[in-house]
């Protein structure tokens, strides 16, 4: 296969192996742990370089997953103490190790290939030039190897732990009640975060990984409301990100980090204003109909009582603040629509039947 | 080089005093975010903002054909980026049922995402824009390619900040705090909570030459996190920030021109953090010291 063609399958496993990752993070409300943790592994990893002097050694993945957990760790403690609020604590504690992290690469560093860009952009380009030989399988990208067992490792946890997790997520109190152990299953997941970002970590550096675990989540969570459609969308969404980014990055020639990046916020926001229950049109949409539905029941409870049209429009115009043209418009489209008429009887303005069953339905209908 | 002699070198003196403005500026303005548990914007709006920065730098050099990367140009941009960033985000939030946290983390997405695509398109496109290898200084921060013209748009940008904040004090304190209150004493809450933000936003572009986009939210939320706990008056806590964020980053600016050009913001962000520990560890009443010195005492009661 062609390295053009090995980069492609390695960006969609990683953007798969995120979005899947990244869809329980969105919806426990963790979204920001994963910005945190693409930061604070840099430290755990650079030591472990120091140390062994290369970057294929299993350890740097170790040591920089370590790295991750402390940062949760931390965090968690901090918040702990009430002094400070989780949020402003995830903050001070990845933004501190990832200082550390980049003084160490200056300091000691300086021509290696963990220049500060490729901290922020991964090295995705290389990726296919570094293989090596594996059973079976042949001369194959040894990144396409850690992030397609990366995806099955946290494929396998979603599938076994499916329905723990869902109570996890969505009624963590009910969770300790029925008995197993949240706490400890939140760490097993929360070491399975910091595996992935690590083993992205190298492809995807630390702008993709946090876009392709927020951003097509975020997208997939306005889309649907079942759990495993969500699921499946989130990675979907993802792999698509990362196709249509790989051809802009191609086009620009740039590399491809910032365009998958982009991408996956551009279908967003797409998402955002265009999709049909849940976006800021469908929103907009709603509000107005209900803004005039409301008017138009207010409209007909100024104009009960009215001898003639004329006095309705005054009424109508005078309490509810509108031009005199607009309080034609709705009344004649209130009598229209047969809401109200004047009455034979007592010659004033009164409700019809569909009028108050129409009112009744508007006031009732839950906003 | 001692101390004297390098105070007295003008590129170390501009550095250091234009640091010193900076850190004061989001040092006070981090006090607001912090409080209103927003703290997470800061990380946000400054990466947001670099997508500004790249734009404005662009259309500067379309536009009049140099590349031009004074404080003068690129800070409106990343000001409205950062705005941007925040009001896309409001308007998610107001109109969806997406979370918060994950509506910020989109921003991310779109912003930084962007930012970075269009950055290392000029830096690789051709002819060579004179002027655009400095930019990826702003991603870890540089303090030592300040100059005196940016010395003087920071200058008064933070007095103008500063000055605003002071005439809305109340205000500003009242809507930080309670909404409700806000809202039931007349105050127009939307437009004032605008104003605040605009101002964090300021507070936070202000800083990104120094501290880098990617480490600014330490700078904004590290002093007033650490003032937090030696007082319980928002007054007190500002000054006290204002104060921290100055001399972190004065002494960051000189540490970062003395050592073999380290970037600045791993430093600052590294100082600040510092502070901060000693904060939680020492402060009275809050502090880890005293809290163990009261369990002490009751054991012994």
């Amino acid at each position: 296969m062609s390295i053009e063609t090995w980069t492609l399958l390695i960006a969609i496993v990683t953007a798969i192996a995120c979005g899947l990752c990244g869809s329980l993070l969105v919806v426990g409300r963790q979204a920001m742990v994963s910005e945190g943790l693409s930061h604070a592994v840099l430290p755990g990893l650079v030591v472990a370089f120091l140390f062994f002097r290369s970057f294929d050694s299993p350890w740097l993945i170790a040591s920089a997953a370590l790295s991750g957990l402390i940062m949760v760790w931390v965090t968690r403690a901090l918040s702990d103490t009430r002094l400070v609020d989780s949020d402003a604590g995830l903050g001070l504690v990845f933004a501190a190790m990832f200082s550390t992290g980049i003084l160490l690469v200056s300091l000691n560093l300086k021509n290696a290939h963990f220049h500060a860009d490729c901290i922020i952009d991964g090295n995705l380009a290389l990726a296919p030039l570094n293989r090596a030989d594996f059973p079976v399988l042949g001369r194959v990208p040894r990144s396409m190897i850690t992030m397609t067992a990366t995806f099955l490792v946290i494929a396998t946890f979603v599938l076994l732990a499916y329905k723990e997790l869902k109570i996890m997520i969505f009624d963590p109190t009910h969770a300790a009640r029925v008995g197993f152990r949240p706490v400890l299953l939140g760490y097993v997941w929360i070491t399975i975060v910091s595996l992935t970002t690590v083993t992205a970590f190298d492809v995807a550096g630390s702008v993709l990984i946090v876009a392709l675990m927020i951003a097509p989540p975020a997208s997939a969570y306005l889309l649907t409301r079942r759990f495993s459609v969500y699921l499946v969308l989130s990675m979907a969404i993802a792999a698509v990100s990362a196709v249509l980014g790989f051809y802009l990055a191609k086009r620009l020639d740039v590399s491809p980090t910032g365009p998958v990046a982009a991408v996956a916020g551009g279908l967003f926001l797409l998402v955002f204003v265009f999709n049909p229950t849940n976006s800021l049109l469908a929103t907009r949409l709603v509000r107005h109909r209900r803004r005039k539905e409301l008017i138009r029941c207010l409209c007909c409870e100024l104009m009960i009582g009215c001898a003639d049209e004329l006095e309705a429009l005054t009424a109508v115009s005078d309490r509810l603040r509108i031009g005199p043209r607009i309080a034609q418009d709705l009344v004649r489209e209130l009598q229209s629509r047969d809401w109200i008429q004047l009455s034979e009887k007592s010659g004033r303005f009164e409700m019809t039947v569909a009028g108050q069953e129409a009112v009744a339905q508007a006031v009732n209908c839950p906003a | 080089m001692n101390v004297s002699e390098l105070l007295s070198d003008h590129t170390v003196r501009v550095v250091v005093l234009g640091s010193a403005m900076i850190g004061a500026v989001s040092g006070a303005m981090g006090c607001f975010a912090y409080l209103r548990r927003q703290s997470l914007i800061g990380d946000v709006v400054s990466h947001s903002a670099l997508l500004g920065i790249v734009m404005a730098f662009w259309i500067v050099y379309l536009l009049t054909g140099q590349g031009n990367r004074s404080l003068v140009v690129l800070m409106p941009g990343a000001f409205l980026a950062g705005l941007a960033s925040l009001l896309l985000t409001r308007s998610v939030v107001r109109s969806t049922r997406l979370k918060e946290d994950a509506s910020l983390g989109v921003m991310l997405a779109i912003f930084f995402g962007s930012g970075m695509m269009l950055l290392r398109y000029l830096q690789r496109g051709s002819p060579p824009i004179p002027g655009r290898s400095g930019l990826d200084q702003y991603l870890f921060g540089m303090a030592a390619a300040m100059t005196r013209a940016d010395l003087w748009m920071i200058g008064v940008v933070g007095a103008g900040v500063l000055t605003v904040m002071s005439l809305a004090w109340s205000r500003l304190k009242i809507i930080t705090f309670d909404q409700d209150y806000a809202a039931g004493l007349g105050l127009r809450v939307d437009l004032l909570e605008v104003v605040l933000l605009a101002l964090i936003v300021m507070g936070i572009v202000i800083g990104l030459q120094i501290a880098g986009v990617v480490l600014m939210i330490s700078l904004l939320v590290a002093p007033a996190a650490s003032a937090r706990q030696w007082t319980y008056s928002l007054g007190r806590m500002v000054c006290l920030a204002a104060t921290i964020g100055g001399v972190s980053a004065g002494l960051g600016g000189v540490i970062s021109s003395i050592g073999r050009s380290l970037p600045t913001g791993p430093i600052i962000v590294l100082l600040v953090t510092l502070v901060f520990v000693v904060s939680v560890v020492c402060a009275p009443r809050r502090g880890f010291i005293s809290r163990w010195q009261r369990g002490r005492q009751i054991h012994v009661d």
